[in-house]
């Protein structure tokens, strides 16, 4: 018998532009037992580079959902040279999951071969765009696909940036044919942080190159002088405010693959996929209008 | 101040001194203040740095957090990321000489047996995290003619690993995770060594408790000695049941047969 018969097939392939949730350990016993209805799932590409257990959760929950593999670890900005190593392990994980999509960040975490394990801030300079160009392309190569890359929540802008957040993410999508996950949360946050419109990053982003679209609650972060920052934690709800901008995340782009993430403080299942539920309405919604006005 | 703005690659060294380093003079220079002070700003990615290096050490260390204050283990690491960041992205990777490095930490020296429970963390962290990999093929190894057999060499399945300590790792390790007072009490630290096993299964990790004649005949197997020259470590009788156990449990990836035997 072929082995895939019993592997039932319709609900593997590219990511629906409908509603998923992050994927984290804690759940994986439960996904894998009870099925959620949700529309795709998305997990760490570095929390499945060893074998084992988890490994083996990650493929038995692919047989039957649609996957997306989002990376923290690639330093797509780094000056240096990316890792080739950590690049080959990336592969590796996707040729073994072989994902609906591909993400990374536009950001930087390798400076003189030491990881400083976070997603840390580029200079917005014609030299950074240059160095992660080369990269996403070296990356898109190796990984015979096109990545996603994300715009990160950031707590500090560099003096001599001279490019726009937005502005550099559409000419790296245009330059490298890489497409965009928009992170809602994150643009909220950083425009919280610098005074800035997130109503403006939004429109100005070009709305065929944006693929995936992330939503995640945040904290606000009271610092000693009384001043606060918002830290996207991932460890509530989506914020009133990040709901009201995602709404015109989705009129400005149509429907597009939504996902709900939460990594501290991992909450029971149900309650991401009440928040995916939420995301789903408006992608439903968003979905209804964009057929009315074909037909029109 | 320098007016010139910086490359990429001396801003992200700059950064590295702040993040790493705790020296912001350089990093904070080239950061817009917004009313915001740079070093705050930079505390903030800081933090993150801590926290993720300080969750990767106490999910591969779970024993040694457990047995040493939260806040002395939170030092520790502190120290040792400062010391010792990440070479790789891959932070189950992170960690291989955090035993070494409580050895040397002055305010557990109290605790003898701290870094041989590390160092078996280590092993098991490892072992979990180790790459699936098929057993090696029993029929072909059975196939060998005796001559042969004498000089094939194996290689260790990548999850099986051999740990020894001068103190009761395995017990504390097993008494501290089960949160067994009673029986960590009843270990006495100096009965020692412990000459140690460890493998992933399909249940998980396991530890087991070897004779020091089997852990030195099974070493030189690991190292990739010929099956002969093996067995000058322990007695035949008690060789050939471990072999068998070691294959029967899939303790093996791969063998060969080395050149002395085919010629």
């Amino acid at each position: 018998m072929n082995s895939f018969a019993a592997v039932p097939q319709s609900r593997r392939g590219p990511i629906p532009a409908k509603a998923g949730i992050g994927l984290r350990f804690p759940h994986h016993q439960v996904v894998a037992d009870t099925r959620p209805e949700v529309a795709w799932l998305e997990a760490h590409t570095e929390n499945y580079m060893g074998g084992g257990t988890s490994l083996r959760y990650l493929e038995t929950i692919r047989r039957d959902y649609p996957l997306s593999l989002h990376g923290v670890g690639l330093s797509l900005g780094s000056a240096e040279e990316i890792d080739a190593a950590h690049l080959e392990r990336v592969r590796r994980v996707v040729e073994r999951i072989e994902p609906g999509l591909v993400s990374e960040h536009l950001s930087w975490s390798v400076v003189g071969g030491a990881y400083l394990a976070d997603l840390l801030p580029l200079p917005m300079t014609e030299e950074a765009l240059d160095v992660v160009c080369r990269h996403v392309e070296q990356a898109q190569a190796c990984l015979k696909r096109r990545l996603l890359i994300e715009n990160p929540s950031t707590y500090l802008r560099f003096r001599h940036s001279t490019i726009p957040e937005w502005e550099f993410l559409a000419r790296l999508a245009e330059r490298t044919g890489c497409e965009i996950l928009c992170d809602v949360n994150n643009i909220y946050v950083s425009a919280c942080n610098h005074g800035c419109d997130a109503a403006t990053y939004l429109a100005a982003l070009p709305p065929a190159a944006v693929g995936e679209i992330h939503l995640a609650g945040h904290a606000v972060k009271k610092l000693d002088d009384g001043q606060t920052l918002r830290i996207d934690d991932h460890g509530a709800r989506v914020a009133p405010a990040v709901w009201a901008l995602y709404a015109e995340a989705l009129a400005c782009f149509g429907p597009v693959p939504t996902l709900i993430e939460w990594d501290t403080n991992v909450p029971p299942l149900e309650v991401l996929l009440d928040e995916a539920a939420r995301s789903a309405v408006m992608l439903e919604e968003t979905e209804r209008e964009y057929a009315a006005a074909d037909a029109a | 101040m320098n007016t010139q703005p910086p490359t990429l690659l001396e801003l992200q060294h700059a950064v590295h001194r702040s993040i790493v380093g705790h020296d912001d003079t350089e990093a904070a220079a080239y950061i817009l203040a917004d009313g915001i002070d740079p070093a705050a700003r930079l505390g903030i990615y800081r933090n993150t740095f801590a926290s993720a290096l300080n969750n990767a050490l106490k999910l591969s260390y779970p024993a040694v957090h457990r047995l040493v204050a939260a806040e002395c283990f939170e030092g520790a690491a502190r120290l040792f990321m400062e010391d010792q960041p990440p070479r790789s992205a891959n932070l189950d990777d992170y960690g291989a000489a955090f035993a070494e490095f409580l050895s040397r930490f002055e305010p557990v020296s109290a605790l003898a047996y701290l870094p041989d429970v590390a160092r078996l963390e280590w092993a098991v962290s490892r072992a979990l995290h180790a790459p699936d990999a098929p057993p090696l093929d029993l029929g072909r190894l059975a196939a060998l003619t005796e001559d042969e057999q004498a000089h094939v060499f194996f290689t260790p399945h990548p999850s099986a690993a051999l740990v020894r300590a001068d103190h009761p790792a395995d017990s504390i390790w097993r008494a501290v995770l089960a949160q067994d007072d009673a029986a960590l009490a009843a270990i006495d630290p100096a009965s020692g060594p412990v000459w140690l096993l460890v493998q992933r299964t399909e249940c998980g990790v396991e530890v087991t408790r070897l004779s020091e004649a089997a852990w030195r005949f099974t070493e030189a197997l690991f190292a990739g000695r010929p099956l002969h020259s093996a067995l000058e470590e322990a007695p035949g009788a008690e060789a050939s049941a471990l072999l068998a156990e070691h294959l029967a449990a899939g303790r093996f990836a791969a063998f060969s047969v080395s050149d002395a035997a085919i010629s």
